[in-house]
């Protein structure tokens, strides 16, 4: 686990979760356990992205008790990154604490919940009452070992046990390992599909998971290509809230309004913020720390409302790209066809977005039945609520005959989507499906008829291929019967390799070899 | 009377002619092809005075490098070689043979027929190719149709017959009419029938020996080679008389002896433009003969009425008389049949007395025939 940890803040924390475990997506053992894995893996990848170093990602479960529910069980869920490694003065805060993270800065990051593993870590408190461990070191420095709870009332880590297991470790990397009450069985599915569909879009990755059964999974990556890491930036002020505003008002190291503008937001210039302070009513030289909840409203209003600003800087997006897209799709489906496109960047709700788009076809890729659609948010796959999402109606509204493709349902078709952004446009708590906005249906239309393009290129050549191959065929078939016949009238066989020949060379066609044999013999 | 095209020897010097050009094609490369006249309506024409003719002016291509046309190309050579073989050894066979001999293994995949259309269809082709009809090649059609009276000939046998010394309907007619040779014709005239059942009524009451009259039995749409047959008897110079059923379908039946059909147009030799209807038609129904008895007309079917529409625009049938008996029927939706001489006629006697003033009547007044 990386991260700035200085700049952590913690909030009202481990009760408030507690509580609403529900919407952190633990509501039941067989979620819990999907959401537990999830959880660990995606901070895994986060860290060892940030180290700049194609991750590998370890996860072993296993099942050490039963569970007090009909089909659950006890399990330990050990996870192993090759990020950088943590400072051992942090690994109590990082770990022993439910935070959000407080960065009053923007980044395209996974944490779905800006909570980190964090959640796992106290769901298996709550349901086993088992310590976690908490393994790290430092390239070059020594390894740590710390068994750890979370005093949830107080919202405090409790290092129960702290040693030395190296003296020095020879590759940076952390290990979280953890107990907990679950479901793995009825989960199995759904996390298998989610490792597959996370290797989909981290081609660059290894991940490997021995189940409880003993299987060993291994997502193999096929690139050493890791995408620019995320830059933070600062926010856009149409992308803001109030909430948001009043707590950088807070912890501002600014003195004035006029330079607090300008320091915490993009695309505002002393001549910007003035325009605004004006708008709003309000003295440049004011303190931010002490403006009224009133004067604080009116700053909001007049922040959210002005319309000249830039759009936001989308360079602090990374997007996939289309080749690394293509290539985590081919190494995990197997297409004979795949076309990603990444379309420009795009702003919705003041944050920039980028939309990636990708269609595969054939190979691997049999016809469901149903619209075979993956689709991802910051690298994360999404799993559930599919038929809300922006990208199904898109889906299910473009008219794909267009592109000499009867139905996605009975062909051999997936259709993949991404969205990249400061701000996911999440239609809900749960966090499983895009927002209908018309702005990123139009993004994912446009890039999916750029890939749908291509396709019907590929499928027509294939087409075309297919019947100068079929005629090649046909020909030969009947030329070896001409021959034959003409062999009986005349008591001569007429010499037709010549003209099929000609036949081939037009198509580009091997002539088939058991039509040249039965040419020669009967 | 068979003519040069027919001979068997022209027959087997075009196949090979054909299987020679292709053959040529091949050896210089090249794909094969062969051309032909189709029977398409511009290369038809009609006739009054003798009928449909065959007068190609548009010709089609069957060409070999077209996955189209190859079936057909491998299709049309392989039936000339059948043929070849059949003429070779004096043998024949019928549509449904020919049928049958592409139903074997070695077509598997290609020539291999889903039903008998589809090599019905190629016979047409082969005739069209070699502008023969099918039975030059060997291909028969079905030998419907007798004849009975005092006509004696030579068959393909060799041997002298009398065609009413030859059983209770007559002579048989052969597949390949034009083989025979006509000895003596002791007959005024040869009077057609469609239906079975009135011809032989008038062979049981002796008319053709008491009144010199040959009878043909159609049983129905007169075959090619009764048609063939009839034309024969007509260069002969004997007056050919056709005897139907009033109803649509019979209005075909009669102008097919005389004018040939669309569909057999490339045939050669096959109407016999002299021949005369002479019944049943709508004036014996409305004031003549039959005046008295149409309560014993038929109503039409719908196919009749159909027939009867589609008659209008037949070529054969553009003649004012045949429109003028065709629109009695769409008028009237009525129909006579032959049989209605059973309904005038309790005894035997009066039958053969009605047939025979039926007859004097009308071949008096269509041919200058009297009996």
């Amino acid at each position: 686990m990386g991260g700035e940890l200085k700049e952590l803040e913690q909030i009202s924390a481990a009760d408030f979760f507690y509580r609403n475990r529900s919407l952190a997506g633990f509501d039941n053992p067989v979620r819990a356990t999907y959401t537990a894995v999830r959880e660990l893996v995606e901070n895994a990848l986060d860290a060892s992205e940030l180290a700049g170093r194609p991750p590998k990602v370890m996860l072993t479960m296993e099942e050490v008790a039963e569970g007090r529910l009909e089909g659950t069980a006890v399990y330990m869920l050990r996870v192993r990154d090759n990020g950088v490694g943590l400072d051992p003065e942090d690994v109590p805060a990082a770990f022993g604490k439910v935070f959000v993270s407080s960065k009053y800065k923007l980044m395209q990051s996974r944490g779905t919940f800006g909570l980190g593993g964090t959640m796992a870590l106290l769901y298996g408190q709550i349901t086993t009452n088992r310590p976690f461990k908490v393994i790290t070191g430092r390239e070059g420095s020594p390894l740590y070992e710390f068994t750890m709870k979370i005093d949830i009332q107080k919202n405090e880590p409790i290092v129960l046990d702290r040693r030395i297991l190296a003296g020095v470790t020879r590759r940076s990397m952390t290990t979280v390992e953890l107990y907990f009450e679950g479901n793995y069985r009825r989960a199995r599915s759904k996390i298998i599909d989610y490792l597959h569909q996370t290797a989909i879009v981290t081609p660059y990755a290894d991940i490997m998971f021995i189940d409880p059964d003993g299987l060993f999974f291994f997502f193999a990556r096929t690139t050493d290509q890791i995408p620019p890491p995320p830059k933070e930036t600062k926010f856009h002020p149409k992308g803001i809230d109030f909430e948001l505003l009043k707590r950088l008002a807070e912890t501002t190291k600014t003195r004035k309004l006029a330079g607090f503008l300008t320091a915490h937001f993009q695309r505002v210039g002393s001549k910007t913020a003035a325009e605004i302070l004006a708008r709003a009513g309000l003295s440049p030289d004011l303190s931010p720390k002490r403006l009224s909840d009133e004067e604080l409203e009116r700053l909001f209003r007049a922040l959210v409302t002005y319309d000249n600003y830039l759009p936001p800087d989308p360079s602090v997006l990374s997007p996939l790209g289309p080749k690394l897209w293509e290539e985590g799709i081919k190494k995990e489906l197997r297409p004979e066809f795949v076309k990603a496109v990444q379309r420009p960047p795009t702003v919705v709700e003041g944050h920039p977005v980028i939309v990636e788009t990708a269609i595969a076809y054939g190979g691997d890729i049999k016809p469901a039945g149903e619209i075979q659609l993956y689709r991802f948010a910051n690298r994360i796959p999404l799993l559930y609520d599919v038929s809300s999402d922006v990208s199904y109606l898109v889906a299910r509204r473009l008219n794909w005959s267009v592109y000499g493709l009867k139905s996605l349902e009975d062909e051999p078709i997936a259709l993949f989507f991404h969205v990249v952004s400061t701000k996911v446009p999440f239609k809900t708590v749960g966090k499983e499906f895009i927002a209908n906005k018309p702005e990123l249906a139009r993004e994912v239309e446009l890039g999916w008829r750029a890939c749908a393009r291509d396709l019907r290129i590929y499928l027509s050549r294939k087409r075309r291929a297919a019947s100068a191959a079929r005629r090649v065929e046909l020909l030969s078939r009947y030329y070896a019967l001409i021959a034959e016949v003409l062999e009986e009238l005349t008591g001569e066989r007429p010499p037709i390799e010549t003209v099929l020949a000609r036949v081939a060379r037009k198509a580009k066609v091997e002539v088939p070899v058991e039509v040249r044999e039965s040419g020669d013999g009967s | 009377m068979a003519t040069e095209a027919e001979s068997v020897e022209e027959i087997k010097r075009r196949i090979m002619e054909i299987a020679e050009r292709v053959t040529e094609a091949i050896e210089r490369g090249e794909f094969p092809s062969i051309r032909y006249p189709p029977n398409s309506k511009g290369n038809i024409e009609f006739r009054e005075d003798v009928g449909y003719i065959f007068r190609p002016k548009t010709f089609s291509e069957i060409e070999g490098d077209r996955v189209k046309s190859v079936k057909t190309l491998a299709g049309v050579l392989y039936g000339l070689a059948k043929a070849l073989d059949h003429l070779e050894n004096g043998l024949t066979m019928t549509k449904r043979d020919f049928y049958y001999l592409h139903k074997v293994e070695r077509l598997k995949g290609t020539l291999f027929p889903e039903d008998q259309r589809e090599t019905d269809a190629r016979i047409v082709l082969m005739e069209l190719i070699l502008g023969a009809p099918r039975e030059a090649f060997s291909i028969t059609s079905d030998p419907r149709g007798w004849i009975y009276g005092d006509i004696e000939l030579v068959d393909m046998t060799g041997r002298t017959i009398r065609a009413d010394r030859v059983g209770e309907m007559g002579y048989s007619v052969p597949p390949r009419p034009e083989n025979i040779k006509f000895k003596r014709i002791g007959v005024k005239a040869v009077v057609a029938v469609e239906k079975v059942g009135p011809a032989k009524n008038m062979i049981e009451l002796g008319i053709p020996e008491e009144y010199n009259l040959a009878i043909a039995i159609l049983k129905g749409q007169a075959s090619r080679s009764m048609r063939r047959f009839l034309r024969m008897l007509s260069d002969e110079g004997v007056p050919i008389a056709i005897l139907t059923d009033f109803s649509p379908w019979s209005l075909r039946i009669a102008a097919t002896v005389v004018y040939n059909s669309i569909s057999s147009a490339h045939i050669p030799y096959l109407a016999a433009p002299e021949a005369r209807f002479i019944g049943i038609m709508a004036e014996d129904v409305e004031t003549g003969f039959f005046k008295d008895y149409q309560f014993a007309l038929e109503p039409l079917t719908q196919a009749d009425l159909k027939a009867a529409m589609d008659n209008v625009h037949l070529p054969n049938l553009q003649h004012p008389f045949w429109q003028r008996e065709n629109e009695w029927f769409l008028k009237n939706k009525k129909k006579a049949e032959l049989e209605i001489f059973k309904a005038m006629s309790p005894s035997a006697k009066e039958l053969k007395e009605l047939f025979v003033s039926y007859l004097r009547e009308k071949l008096e007044d269509r041919l200058g025939v009297s009996i």
